[in-house]
Formats: C-alpha cells, sequence, structure tokens
C-alpha cells in the first residue's frame, strides 16, 4: 500500500513553480560555475577566431575532430526529447509525465549546442551562414547535394519543431505564472501565455496540438540523426565511415544516450529542486525499463558495425579494428567505451534495486553518456586516421586544451540553458502534475500488486 | 575579360612512376609557382605541411632486398570528384576544362571535401600563411595568396593554363601541345610528368593515357572517381614472382 | 538578492559582449573586404612578365635557367630548355635561388666586426674597400704579398680568370674550397682516360649502368643533366628500359631508383669492381685487348686475388645474401654488364671518400674498357677543352692535405689577410683540424658573403655579395655536355641592397693597389670581362649563333638564349687504353673503434642542402629527403633490426661518436641500411646562417676523421663511430605519416609489372 499522500493544487503549484518565484541560492553558485565555464568556452573560441584553428589538435589527415564527435553525442542527446514526450504521449504512457518537460528542454537546449559546433569547427566561422540560401540576387545558392546543406536544415527544422512543442505544453503553466507575478514579468508571461483561462476548449486543443506535433516530429527525430550520419557514412573517402548502416544505428545510439541524459537530468532536478513527490521512484523505473530495451539493440547494432568490417576483410576497414582493439590509446577508449555503454549499466538495470534507486540510476546513466561520447569519438577518428590505402599520409590526433575548453563549455552550456529555463518556467508541467496526482504507483488487484503508471485514466 | 569557354580542352596527367626518382623537382617548383606557405619545422611537427604534389615513398621488402617506391601524387582532377557534391557553397566544382577548382574566397572551411577526397590531395590552412617582408617579393602575382581557414590543392597551374589560353586567342589560334607545362611538369628532369589535353588525341598526353597502354592504371580506380590523372606501372625486372603488387 | 541576481547577469552580459567584440576584431582584415565569392583570379590572370635566361649557382654543376621577372620583381626560376646540360629541367635546389634573394637575412651593406666588442658596425663600401686596400697596399709594398690568403670556390669561366690574375699579379695565395672536392674522381678520370676534363657520362644512351657510390641522380657532379638522361634511359623516345644496378653501402636516391642494390662494405667498391672485369674476362665476353691489357697478358690469373667467392666475403655480400646468391648476384651483374651494350661503369661519392678511393676509382672506370664504352655512345664520352683557351674550364677543390698545411700556415701566423668568398671554410671542413681557430690568427678577415654564415660571423670585414641573380658572369661547364659549351649569366633583377658582385670588386681594387695590378686586370666591369669573352667567341665564328652579325646582335642572341655552345666541337682526344689492374688490392682503413660494436660512418651530401650551402634557404630545408622524407634536422639512418638490438627507437637521441668528435642526432631505422653502416645527411648544424639555419641540427664533418686517400683528398667515408645513448627523445619530423609506410596488400597505390609486355 503505497498510496501517496495527496497534494492539492495549490500544494503542485507553489512546490513545481519555486524555481521560478523563489530561487534556492544553490541555483546562483551552480550557474556561476557553470556560466564561468561557458566564458571560458567563449574565450576559446574567440581565440580560434583571432589565431585559426590551427590552435585545435587538427591535421591532415584528421581534419574532423573533437568539435564533430560533440556534435554527434550533442544530437544524440536531443533524441530523448521527442522520443519521450512524443511517443510517450502517443501511446499514453503515464510513466512520461514529469519527465516530458525535462526531456523536451534538454532537446532543445542539446540541440542548440549541437549546432554550435560545426559553427566553430569553421575555417572561416564568420562565413557560416553562407550554406543558407540567402544572396538570391547574385544567384549565388549552396549546393544542396551537400550533406553539410542538409544537417544545418534539419538541425534547424528540428530545432523549431521542438522549440514549439515546448511552447504548446508551457502555455497552461504560463498562465499560473502570469497569474502569480506583477509587473513587467508579469506582462510578459501575459504576452506568452496568449489568453490561455483553463476553459475544456483550450484544454482540448492544447492537447490536439501536442498529439499532432508529436506525430509531426517523430519523423523528423528519425531523419535528423540519419542525416548527421550521412555526414560519415556517405563519403567513399573514408572507407570505415563508408557504411549503410550508420542511419539506423546513428539513431537508436541517440536514443540510448538521450533517454540516459534525461534520467540523469531528472535525478539531478530531484536532488536540486527537491521535487520528491514528482519525479518518483517508478517514473525512473519505467525508463530504465525503456533505457534496457534500447541499450541491446543499440549493443547489436554495434556487434553489426564491428562485424561487417570484419566480415569482408577489407584492409581499409580492418586497420581501423586493429587500431581500436591494438593500439593505445584507441584500445582504452575502447574499452573504456563498452564498459560503460554496455557491459556495466545494462546487467545492473536488470535489478529492480538499481532501477529504483536514484544514486545507482545517476551513476549508471552518466557512465552510458560517457561510454556514447567515447563511441562517437571511435568512430570519427580512427576512420580519419587511417584513412586510406595511402598510408604514407596515416596519422594521429590528439585534441588541444581548446578543443578541451570547448567540449566542456558545451556541457555547462546546456546546463547554463536549463538552469536559466528554470528560473523562467516549470520544469515539471503543472497540469501533468495534477492529473496525475490522483493516481497511485500500485494499484492492488487481488492479491497482486500492479504498475499503475502505464496508462492514463 | 571573359574566359572562353567553347575550348575543346580537358586536361589531363600522366605519371610515369617508372621514372620518378623522388628527386623532389616538382615540389618545390609548385611551391614557387603557386604561393604554397613555407612548411616550417613547426608546421611539419603539426602533420599539417602542405605540398600541393607530394612524393610518397613506400617501402618494400627488407634488408637487402628492400625497394623504395615513389608515387608523385597530386590532385587526381577526378571526373567524378568526391571533393565536389560534399562541399555545401560550391567552393569547389568542375570547370568545363576537366579541372576541380577551388574558389578560395567562397570556402568556409567545413573540410568536407577532405575528408571525402580518397587521394588525401587536400590541404587547410590552419594558420595564416606568413613570409618574411621580403620574401613576399617572390609570391607569384598571378596566384592567390589564401587566407586562413580554407582549403586549397593542386589547380593543374590554372593560372598558366589562362595565361597559354589568353595568349592563344590573341594569336588566333588553338593552344599548342606541350606549349606550357604546369610548373611540376616543367621541372620533372625525368619526364616523370607529361601534362596536356587529353581532347587531343595527337596530344603527347593522349597518347599515354590510351587505354591499351600496358602499363596504365589509376589510383583507387575502384572508386570511380574517374582521375584525370593517369598513371603508369614501375618496371621491377626482378619483382618476385610471388610478390603482391597488382602485377599481372 | 535581487541586487546580486541583478549584477550577476550584468557582469555575464558585458563578458559575453566583450568575447564578441573580440571575436569580430580579430576577423582578419582582408575578410571583411568585399569579394566576389564566385571568382577565381586565376582566371583572368594578367600582367606582363619576362624571361631571362641565366645561370644557375645553387650547386657546383651550374646550369642554365630563365628567371620569370615580373613588374622588377624575380618570381620563378625554371631550367632554360635550350641549355644542353638541364635541357630545360631543373633540381628542387635551384627553384630556391629566389629565396637566396629575397632572403630576410641577406647583408644589406656591408660592416665591419669590432675585435673587442664582437659589434657589427655597418660601414660604406667606401669604407670597406678603403680599408682592404690599404692594407693590401701595404703588406705589398713590404714585400708581403705572399702573406695574403685569397680562398674562394671553385672557379670557372671568367670569374676564375680574374681572380686569378688578381692573385697571382699581386703575388697572394689563391685556394679552392669544395667541402667534398672531386680530387680523386678528377685523379681517376686522368689515370684511367689520360683525360683533363671530366667526361660526359652518357647515361640516355646506355642499356646497362652500373654506379659504384655515385648517387648521380641526387647530388653528383650533375643531377640534373643524368636525370634528364634517366628518364630517357627508362623507356625513351624509340628505346627499350635500360637496367640500373647500384653498387653502395648506402641506399642512396640513386639506390632506391636502382633496379639492384647492392649494398657493399664501404671501402670495397674496387674490390667488386675487379671481380668483375675477373668473370667478363672469364666468360670471353670482354673486349680482346682491354682484357689482355688489364691483365697484363696473363689472362684471369692475373686477377687472382679477385676470386668471386673471396670478393663476396670481402665485400660483405656473402653475409647479406648468403653465399650462393651473392656469387650468383656478382656473376649476373658482370654477364649483364658485358651484354647488355651499350653499357657504362661509373663511380664516385663514397667509392671514393676512402683511403683507397683512388684504387676503387681506378678499377671502376677500367670496366669500361672491357665493354667497349670509352669514347663511345651510351658509355663514357670526353670533353673538348675550353673555347676560350686562357679561361679556367675545370676547378676543384683543394684536398685536405693542402688544408692541412694552410691551418698549419695560418696558426704559425703566416698569414695576415685572409679573403674569403662563397666558402664555409669553418662549416665545411673537418672539425679536427681546428681551422676556426687557425683562421683567428689572421689580422684581418675579409668576407665576402650575401647572407652571413659560421665563416663570415669570423669575419673582420664583411662585404655584401650579389646573388647570381643580380651578378654578371659565365660559366663552362665540367663536366660539358660532350661538346663545346659556355653558358652566359645576366643580372636579372636589379640589385636590392648597397652590394656588389665580387669579380667586380677586385676590378675596382686592382688598380688602387698597384698600377700592374691594373694592368693585369684591364677591365672595369664582369660585364666587360664577360663581353670580351662573348667577342671570342663571336670571333671563333660556330656555334649555334653563328650567322649572327654584328657582335651586338650575337651577344644579344646569346644572352636571350644563355649561352653559347658548339654540338660539333667534340673531344678529338685518345684514351690511353686499359692499364694493368693491380695484383693485389688495396684495402680501406678506418680512424675509430675497430670493434664490432662500431658502426662504419657514411655521412651525404642532402639532396637539397648538399654540404650545407643551401641550409638557409627554407624550400630546401623542407624539402622532404627522399629515402626518410625527413626535413629541417639532421638524423641518423640505422638499419631497423640494429636499431631493436640497440634498443633505440625513432626520435631518441643518440650520439655519434669517432675520434673526433661527437654529434648528437635524431634516430630513424629504416629497413633499408646494411646493419654495419650509420648514414647522416650533412647541411645542417651551422652556428649562424639566416634564421632558418642557424643552430639547428648537427653538422657530421664535427665527426669525420681527417683520413686522406693517395691524393690528399680528404677520405670522409672512413670514419668508425660508435652510439651513444641520451635519455633524450624528439619527433623525428617528415613527410612520411606516422606509420611506416607500406603498401595495403590488396589495394597497392604503386603497381609494379615486371615488364614483359614491353614498353
Ligand atoms: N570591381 C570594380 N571593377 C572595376 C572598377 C571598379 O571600381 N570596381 N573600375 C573600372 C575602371 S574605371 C577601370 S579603369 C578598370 C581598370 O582595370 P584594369 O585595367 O584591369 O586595371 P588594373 O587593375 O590596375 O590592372 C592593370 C594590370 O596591368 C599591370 N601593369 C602595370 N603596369 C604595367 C605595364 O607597364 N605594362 C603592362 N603590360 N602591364 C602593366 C598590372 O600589374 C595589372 O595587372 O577597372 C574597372 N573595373
Ligand atoms: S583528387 Fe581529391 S581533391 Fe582532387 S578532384 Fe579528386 S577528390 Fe577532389
Ligand atoms: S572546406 Fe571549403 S571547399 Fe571544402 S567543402 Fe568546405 S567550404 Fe567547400
Ligand atoms: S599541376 Fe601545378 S598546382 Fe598541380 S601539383 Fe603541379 S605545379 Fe602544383
Ligand atoms: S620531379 Fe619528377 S622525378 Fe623528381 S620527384 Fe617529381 S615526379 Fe619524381
Ligand atoms: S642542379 Fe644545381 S646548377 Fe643545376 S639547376 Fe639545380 S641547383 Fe642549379
Amino acid at each position: 500500500m503505497q498510496d501517496r499522500r495527496t497534494l492539492t493544487d495549490i500544494q503542485v503549484n507553489e512546490t513545481l513553480t519555486n524555481t521560478v518565484l523563489k530561487t534556492p541560492l544553490l541555483w546562483y553558485v551552480i550557474l556561476a560555475f557553470m556560466g564561468g565555464i561557458v566564458m571560458l568556452g567563449v574565450v576559446a573560441v574567440g581565440l580560434l577566431v583571432n589565431m585559426g584553428q590551427g590552435l585545435n589538435g587538427y591535421n591532415r589527415p584528421v581534419m574532423w575532430a573533437f568539435f564533430l564527435t560533440n556534435m554527434v553525442f550533442w544530437i544524440g542527446i536531443s533524441h530523448a526529447g521527442v522520443m519521450l514526450s512524443a511517443i510517450l504521449r502517443l501511446a499514453q504512457a503515464e510513466f512520461r509525465r514529469p519527465a516530458t518537460r525535462a526531456a523536451e528542454v534538454l532537446t532543445v537546449f542539446a540541440l542548440a549546442t549541437a549546432g554550435l559546433m560545426p559553427i566553430v569547427h569553421l575555417g572561416r566561422l564568420w562565413r557560416a551562414y553562407w550554406i543558407f540560401p540567402y544572396d538570391f540576387s547574385r544567384g549565388i545558392w549552396p549546393d544542396v547535394r551537400s550533406q553539410a546543406v542538409w544537417d544545418p536544415h534539419a538541425i534547424s527544422t528540428y530545432l523549431i519543431g521542438s522549440s514549439l512543442f515546448i511552447f504548446v505544453a508551457l502555455i497552461p503553466d504560463l498562465a499560473v505564472l502570469r497569474d502569480r507575478t506583477t509587473g513587467i514579468v508579469h506582462s510578459i508571461y501575459t504576452m506568452l501565455a496568449m489568453g490561455w483561462r483553463g476553459t475544456v476548449r483550450q484544454w482540448r486543443l492544447q492537447a490536439i496540438a501536442g498529439i499532432i506535433l508529436s506525430a509531426l516530429l517523430l519523423p523528423v527525430f528519425v531523419s535528423v540523426h540519419s542525416i548527421v550520419s550521412w555526414d560519415f557514412s556517405m563519403l567513399v573517402g573514408v572507407p570505415s565511415w563508408h557504411t549503410t548502416i550508420f542511419a539506423p544505428y546513428f539513431v537508436i545510439g541517440a536514443v540510448h544516450s538521450g533517454v540516459a541524459g534525461v534520467i540523469t537530468v531528472l535525478v539531478l532536478m530531484r536532488w536540486l529542486f527537491g521535487w520528491h513527490d514528482y519525479i518518483r521512484r517508478e517514473h525512473i523505473d519505467s525508463l530504465a525499463r525503456l533505457l534496457f530495451v534500447v541499450a541491446l539493440a543499440w549493443f547489436f547494432f554495434f556487434m553489426l558495425e564491428f562485424m561487417f568490417g570484419l566480415y569482408h576483410q577489407e584492409g581499409t576497414e580492418m586497420v581501423v579494428r586493429e587500431l581500436w582493439l591494438f593500439h593505445a590509446p584507441w584500445n582504452a577508449i575502447f574499452v573504456i567505451f563498452i564498459l560503460t555503454a554496455f557491459v556495466i549499466p545494462v546487467p545492473l538495470w536488470l535489478f529492480r534495486s538499481v532501477r529504483r534507486s536514484f544514486p545507482l540510476m545517476f551513476f549508471t546513466t552518466i557512465l552510458v553518456n560517457v561510454g556514447m561520447w567515447l563511441e562517437r569519438f571511435l568512430l570519427i577518428i580512427p576512420g580519419l586516421e587511417r584513412k586510406h590505402p595511402f598510408t604514407f599520409s596515416w596519422g594521429e590526433y590528439a585534441p588541444s586544451i581548446f578543443e578541451i575548453t570547448i567540449i566542456t563549455a558545451t556541457f555547462a552550456l546546456v546546463a547554463t540553458m536549463i538552469l536559466l529555463f528554470a528560473r523562467a518556467f516549470p520544469l515539471i508541467p503543472l497540469g501533468d502534475a495534477k492529473e496525475a496526482r490522483v493516481l497511485r504507483d500500485e494499484i492492488r488487484i487481488g492479491r497482486r500488486t500492479v504498475q499503475a503508471v502505464l496508462r492514463e485514466e | 575579360m571573359t574566359v572562353r569557354t567553347e575550348w575543346d580542352h580537358k586536361w589531363s596527367m600522366v605519371v610515369d612512376i617508372d621514372r620518378c626518382t623522388g628527386c623532389q623537382a616538382c615540389v618545390v617548383a609548385c611551391q614557387a609557382e603557386n604561393n604554397v606557405p613555407i612548411n616550417t619545422e613547426d608546421i611539419f611537427k603539426q602533420s599539417r605541411a602542405i605540398e600541393w604534389i607530394r612524393i610518397e615513398r613506400y617501402w618494400e621488402g627488407e634488408f637487402p632486398d628492400v625497394k623504395a617506391r615513389y608515387l608523385p601524387a597530386m590532385c587526381q582532377h577526378c571526373g567524378n570528384a568526391p571533393c565536389e557534391p560534399v562541399c555545401p557553397v560550391y567552393a569547389t566544382y568542375h570547370n568545363d576544362e576537366g579541372l576541380n577548382v577551388q574558389v578560395y574566397n567562397r570556402c568556409i572551411g567545413t573540410r568536407f571535401c577532405a575528408n571525402n577526397c580518397p587521394f588525401e590531395m587536400r590541404f587547410f590552412n590552419w594558420w595564416q600563411p606568413v613570409w618574411p617582408e621580403s620574401l613576399r617579393n617572390q609570391l607569384n602575382p598571378d596566384v592567390t595568396v589564401r587566407n586562413r581557414g580554407i582549403m586549397e590543392k593542386c589547380t593543374f597551374c590554372v593560372q598558366r593554363i589562362r595565361r597559354a589560353e589568353r595568349t592563344a586567342i590573341q594569336e588566333e589560334r588553338d593552344v599548342k601541345d606541350g606549349e606550357f607545362a604546369p610548373a611540376c611538369v616543367q621541372a620533372c628532369p625525368t619526364g616523370t610528368l607529361v601534362f596536356g589535353n587529353s581532347n587531343d588525341p595527337n596530344s603527347r598526353v593522349a597518347q599515354l593515357m590510351k587505354s591499351d597502354h600496358p602499363r596504365r592504371y589509376r589510383l583507387l580506380e575502384h572508386l570511380g572517381t574517374e582521375p584525370n590523372v593517369v598513371y603508369l606501372k614501375k618496371v621491377d625486372p626482378y619483382l618476385k614472382e610471388e610478390a603482391h603488387n597488382g602485377s599481372h | 538578492m535581487d541586487l546580486t541576481r541583478r549584477r550577476f547577469l550584468q557582469l555575464s552580459g558585458v563578458g559575453a559582449l566583450g568575447a564578441i567584440v573580440f571575436n569580430g576584431c580579430s576577423i582578419p582584415e582582408t575578410e571583411l573586404e568585399i569579394q566576389s565569392p564566385v571568382l577565381i583570379p586565376e582566371d583572368v590572370v594578367a600582367g606582363g612578365e619576362s624571361w631571362y635566361a641565366s645561370l644557375c649557382r645553387q650547386c657546383p654543376s651550374v646550369e642554365g635557367v630563365l628567371v620569370r621577372v615580373v613588374e622588377g620583381r624575380a618570381k620563378k626560376v625554371e631550367g632554360n630548355p635550350e641549355y644542353p646540360l638541364n635541357l630545360g629541367k631543373h633540381s628542387a635546389r635551384c627553384e630556391a635561388a629566389l629565396q637566396e634573394l629575397y632572403h630576410p637575412d641577406r647583408l644589406q651593406q656591408p660592416f665591419r666586426r669590432d675585435g673587442a666588442t664582437g659589434q657589427n658596425k655597418p660601414i660604406t663600401w667606401d669604407e670597406g674597400l678603403n680599408e682592404l686596400v690599404t692594407r693590401l697596399k701595404a703588406l705589398r709594398d713590404a714585400g708581403q704579398a705572399s702573406r695574403v690568403l685569397v680562398i674562394t670556390d671553385p672557379l670557372r669561366g671568367h670569374l676564375g680568370k680574374v681572380t686569378q690574375l688578381f692573385a697571382a699579379a699581386y703575388g697572394a695565395q689563391h685556394l679552392a674550397f669544395e667541402p667534398m672536392e672531386r680530387v680523386v674522381l678528377r685523379q681517376a678520370i686522368k689515370d684511367v682516360y689520360g683525360q683533363d676534363r671530366l667526361p660526359h657520362f652518357d647515361i640516355g644512351n646506355s642499356a646497362y649502368v652500373l654506379s659504384f657510390g655515385a648517387d648521380f641522380l641526387g647530388t653528383w657532379v650533375s643531377p640534373v643533366s643524368h636525370s634528364v638522361a634517366y628518364g630517357e634511359f627508362r623507356q625513351g623516345e624509340g628505346r627499350g628500359r635500360g637496367l640500373l644496378v647500384q653498387v653502395e653501402p648506402r641506399f642512396s636516391m640513386t639506390a632506391a631508383s636502382a633496379d639492384r642494390w647492392l649494398p657493399v662494405r664501404p671501402g670495397t667498391e674496387g674490390l667488386l669492381a675487379l671481380a668483375l672485369a675477373r668473370e667478363i674476362i672469364a666468360e670471353g665476353l670482354a673486349d680482346p685487348d682491354a682484357a689482355r691489357a688489364l691483365t697484363d697478358g696473363r689472362g684471369i690469373a692475373a686477377l687472382d686475388a679477385y676470386g668471386l667467392e673471396r670478393v663476396a666475403d670481402d665485400t660483405g655480400l656473402t653475409t647479406y645474401f648468403g653465399k650462393e646468391r651473392a656469387v650468383q648476384l656478382i656473376q649476373e651483374v658482370a654477364h649483364d654488364f658485358a651484354t647488355k651494350r651499350p653499357s657504362l661503369a661509373l663511380g664516385g661519392d663514397t667509392a671514393a671518400a676512402h683511403t683507397n678511393g683512388l684504387f676503387n676509382l681506378r678499377a671502376i672506370y677500367a670496366l669500361n674498357y672491357l665493354v667497349g664504352s670509352v669514347g663511345a655512345k651510351g658509355g663514357v664520352i670526353f670533353n673538348p677543352p675550353s673555347p676560350i683557351d686562357d679561361v679556367p674550364d675545370t676547378a676543384s677543390g683543394a684536398p685536405l692535405s693542402r688544408w692541412q698545411e694552410v691551418a698549419e700556415r695560418l696558426q704559425r701566423g703566416e698569414f695576415d689577410v685572409v679573403i674569403t668568398r662563397g666558402v664555409n671554410l669553418v662549416h665545411g671542413l673537418p672539425g679536427a683540424l681546428q681551422f676556426q681557430e687557425a683562421l683567428k690568427k689572421a689580422d684581418l678577415i675579409v668576407s665576402f658573403a650575401s647572407v652571413p654564415d659560421d665563416t663570415t660571423a669570423i669575419a673582420d670585414l664583411v662585404l655584401s655579395e650579389h646573388v647570381a641573380l643580380e651578378a654578371w658572369g659565365d660559366d663552362i661547364p665540367d663536366p660539358a655536355p660532350g661538346y663545346q659549351t659556355v653558358g652566359f649569366q645576366q643580372p636579372v633583377v636589379r640589385p636590392l641592397y648597397d652590394s656588389r658582385a665580387f669579380g667586380d670588386v677586385l676590378l675596382a681594387i686592382a688598380p688602387e693597389i698597384g698600377d700592374d695590378l691594373g694592368a693585369a686586370l684591364p677591365w672595369n666591369t664582369m660585364q666587360d670581362v664577360v663581353k670580351e669573352g662573348a667577342q671570342r667567341l663571336f670571333a671563333l665564328n660556330r656555334g649555334w649563333a653563328k650567322a649572327t652579325a654584328p657582335f651586338d646582335a650575337f651577344w644579344v642572341r646569346v644572352l636571350g638564349g644563355g649561352g653559347w655552345w658548339d654540338t660539333t666541337a667534340i673531344s678529338a682526344q685518345k684514351a690511353p687504353g686499359a692499364s694493368k689492374a693491380p695484383a693485389e688490392p688495396v684495402r680501406p682503413s678506418f680512424a675509430g673503434d675497430a670493434s664490432s660494436d662500431a658502426f662504419y660512418l657514411l655521412p651525404f651530401r642532402s639532396h637539397a642542402l648538399l654540404e650545407g650551402r643551401n641550409a638557409h634557404l627554407p624550400w630546401l630545408q623542407a624539402s622532404p629527403d627522399p629515402t626518410t622524407t625527413g626535413v629541417w634536422q639532421t638524423w641518423v639512418e640505422i638499419n631497423q633490426k640494429e636499431a631493436e638490438r640497440l634498443e633505440i627507437r625513432e626520435g631518441d637521441l643518440v650520439e655519434l661518436v669517432s675520434p673526433a668528435g661527437a654529434i648528437e642526432v635524431i634516430v630513424y631505422p629504416t629497413p633499408a641500411a646494411a646493419p654495419d653502416v650509420l648514414s647522416v645527411p650533412m647541411g645542417q648544424g651551422h652556428a649562424s646562417y639566416g634564421r632558418y639555419a642557424k643552430k639547428r641540427g648537427a653538422n657530421p664533418f664535427q665527426v669525420i676523421a681527417p683520413q686522406k686517400d693517395e691524393t690528399g683528398a680528404l677520405a670522409w667515408a672512413a670514419t668508425r663511430v660508435v652510439i651513444r645513448k641520451t635519455e633524450k627523445r624528439t619527433r623525428m619530423i617528415k613527410l612520411e605519416g606516422l606509420v611506416e609506410a607500406r603498401q595495403m596488400e590488396e589495394s597497392p597505390v604503386i603497381q609494379v609489372t615486371r615488364g614483359e609486355e614491353g614498353s
């Protein structure tokens, strides 16, 4: 009998808006710290502009490295938002409730960060806008055959779509905030709330909009990471990248790291904002089950990728496998990657106690993302170091301090943006929380206790 | 001045690797002609040396039966160039004389093209190229000095092609075979490199490129990039029977 | 709290703004100009250009070049297609003449060094020449003219003549210096063929070239003309493919291009040559007269000391290939050399640089008699004498024995004034000679230089010299291409700085030193001298510009063409025929540790920097070594297995120690090195030579022991060294990537054929 104490509407409103209306001191401390790291990153980017990409560890043939690894990583993280919100919304999965907003916010900010990476990577980043068709008068167009044109368009579509998604879900909460604020802030919320009064018609429209957006965003979610994978897999110049499996492999990998990322963020928020009543054991338990399935599927694709290289015994593929397995530092990275992305966390999730332990889930999901970052690194760099049969030009890569700083700053940037968002908007949808309030974690049917989080009414 | 485009020109190169001695004359000639930045010790340390044409040296066998095999390698001006469609801004494209052209002004430095060049023939300006003031006197006024942040590679000495074509226009004739040569070809003492208009069946290059030439091959031909540079195989009369050298 | 929050946001806002402004300001200026993003400027080249014929002086072979000049600036150096030696081709070295011209550390005016403070004080030419003239005049008037020593690079043509006349008329000593002189080669050519001039090696028409030690494609004698011929040799128009066999303890660039490399033990090249001779005679394939002469009519019994098996052992081939195969290889080479005619044997470099160098070269060059290749197409073709008779047409550096003597005399204070031009004695003589200390004993060291080098650094009076592209001159090539040739060197740009040509200075000071000197050198400028030479050629009324008259038209024509040559003016000199082979071999002796821990040290000229004269030119510093692809450094090539045995890896710094000294070099393990040999490129190790050469790498002359051949020449390959490990490591800088480049079996980028299918 684990009936939860019943919360009143007022209680819900108060606790869930407390990030907005009453800011904990810790918020400032963390924001200052994260903001400081972001500033370091901005200075590093400034120096890149000032001195040139030479400051980074790039060379010939390793012309892509940390930044694009990081881009793929953040795009991966961003997949959680749609995965959770859209699929679960469509599937009416109950356990999504507290997670959706956080997941969507993570999506948007991770995506925005991912979008920054290729810009920072450009030799002339002040000319980045040239990849958009803007110069109609002179008839100068971007080349639509280029993945580098697909990429920004896919990412911006996804970014716009998921921003809308958040916004639609946010409207009722904005109205709550409107009602609880005064002055200029009040006017801003008033504007954003767009006249929300909570009528039945409005609720219905809002729900329908959410469902339509979910349905529209799903194909985008699949396509974005497929397109990102084509940045690599369509290149004949890098034999180990040139493989058809990349698109689904990248998508499933993205879901793996994305869902793990959401769990990490949920646990962090629960701890930071004290939302013990809203982010509950059964939520992360359910997410962990999902993660378990995704991880297995992802590992299957990884094995396929690995095997395909071995299977046809082509030298250019074999040298990359050889690098992964037998040469420092790649062999170490490979081992860490396998352990962290799969071998350690996945069997642990078989245990209910693990799935329901916040610290352990925090730990295992962090592991997953460490592993998944390394996975992208392993996919991208060794392939370039052993690019083709011109063994004369085979090379090595090591990141410079600038790359490391900027990469670190992207993590801080996402954290900063989430913190700032939390200052302005509730991170858990009030409405959803209220709807779910009446439900129990488990219900008894006869002598059995079953999960109560799978379906609404 | 407008560029006459109705030429029936396809500029091609033949590399007879049986002749190459690895002497590096072509490399320095290209650097002199094309304002390639000085490859300092630091640049080499960073594995960022720029050599539009480079001599790759492969070891074969062990002492005392060891061989050094030389491969002069420059942009292959692929007919079906993988570097071109990946460029988001058309900074690299194919012109109607068979050249893979690089528009420095347009390049934004994605390095996509470099990754997709299977021949490793694209070079990035990681730093702003600098010359001591007095050495700038040597820079070729016909060739752009590239800024940092952009890609560059062998152009088949397009400025020499244009100069020859302009002269031909003025003299109301076509460009003659052997009338001019890219810097590397001009320098190469052993005659390893041969350049010309392969659309002209009588040109030396067309003769050597013929598909029935017994030593003809192209680099990574299986990729289907249709390189415009044809190689003639190394001859090794003492080649071991069992050696795996694509010798048939 | 409110305030804190606002303050916080303000602060971060200011920070972000600052970073953005900082970004904006650092975009290169040119970036903000409006450029057409689709135009390639190369498509619309415009502007005038001129091409001037001249001569290249970046290496001793001196070849014809065309220099592109745009708006008064030299832009490109290319081979002169008309010039008989290089036929429009050139090497990596000559391009860099531009970098010499525009070198950022060029001397812009003369200067005087204050001996006490070591400070350089810029002076005017008048001041500089005044001091020199006063000094020379005083010495001469005191009857001490012989206390003046003039040291130049080997000078041919009219500059050679002017310098010789000046030294003779003044009464000074004149010596030519070249770090790796060709004394032994010249002596061997004289002994074997009776020739005063180096012959033309007709590689282009040869079917089989057997080279002993001579890196003729890289640095030996006339590499560009050899390379042009080599291109022909490898299936040129209307001919089959020639075979090249390189007998050399080091894997040189020529060995790399050879069809077969025979790594013999250093100093045993002559042995192998005589074994080949014996085998050819034994097989009955030799020219009978030559065979008789070589064996003194006794048949192969006279060559008993050169039995196949014995030589296979002595040359070390047995150790590397196994007895059976070694013998078989020698037999095969002998057979092919004798049957694939025309064949050509040549030798030099390491084969000559031993205490038995002359023995080796005599044996090697005698081989050509056996196959009828002396004075024949595809063989050794003799060169005619100079068309202008009193102008030096050969020049070689003095042998080591002379320098030892000079060093002693300097030490004894027998020279007051030393004038150097175009030579870096401090860098290029074996360190054991202590030449720098000896030189400092002179009262006044006058150095003509365009970029100050190690020798200039100790000079008292430094006179800024023109570079070749600014000066007049001419050259009578040695070796000539088989017929009479004179090349003309004209200035292609106006001098950039306050510099003068060496010849012009000699002509200017001669009359000031004494009237008799003025009378001996009755010209005003080198231009006059060169023009007078042309007048004498004009008077011959032959050569390619023959019908051109009057002289002024002829002068313009030969200047524009780069020189004068007469393909019909060939050598009439006959060869004396083969002479008796020595009954007993002369064996090499080595300085240094004789134990098995020691290695033979084979220093070699860098293909680009040569012995160091081009070390100041960044293009050449950055030009990868053809075999190791190393740049900017000094490394030691060591056999991979030996390196493993010694537990040293690529990038380790080791010391090579000989009785003469030690140098620190970077280890480069290679599959292409004999186990008992270490080779080290020359060229680096300058204390001073402009920003690109200064304090970089090591100078192998510091470890070369002053061993001599019977001619007195430096036997620079006759030193043995031991490796002393240091704890230091660095990175071997090379073009090759970070993995030893070997082709992938299933996708070789270099395809090889045995070539049976013809062409
Ligand atoms: N974008 C843009 N285009 C313009 C204009 C503009 O304002 N903006 N202005 C237009 C106008 S008004 C003009 S007049 C034109 C000018 O256009 P151009 O006539 O092309 O003038 P310049 O750019 O000065 O180039 C002249 C060339 O001649 C070379 N030169 C210099 N001296 C000599 C010499 O003595 N002999 C020879 N053979 N060559 C020499 C120079 O090196 C240079 O390459 O441009 C027109 N085009
Ligand atoms: S060789 Fe490389 S750079 Fe040149 S055209 Fe082909 S793909 Fe492009
Ligand atoms: S680096 Fe330049 S040329 Fe290459 S793909 Fe990017 S924009 Fe195009
Ligand atoms: S063709 Fe011109 S640009 Fe290309 S490698 Fe040769 S010299 Fe360089
Ligand atoms: S110049 Fe000719 S022979 Fe020399 S390295 Fe280049 S291609 Fe080879
Ligand atoms: S080989 Fe020597 S002389 Fe000949 S062109 Fe080159 S540098 Fe000049």
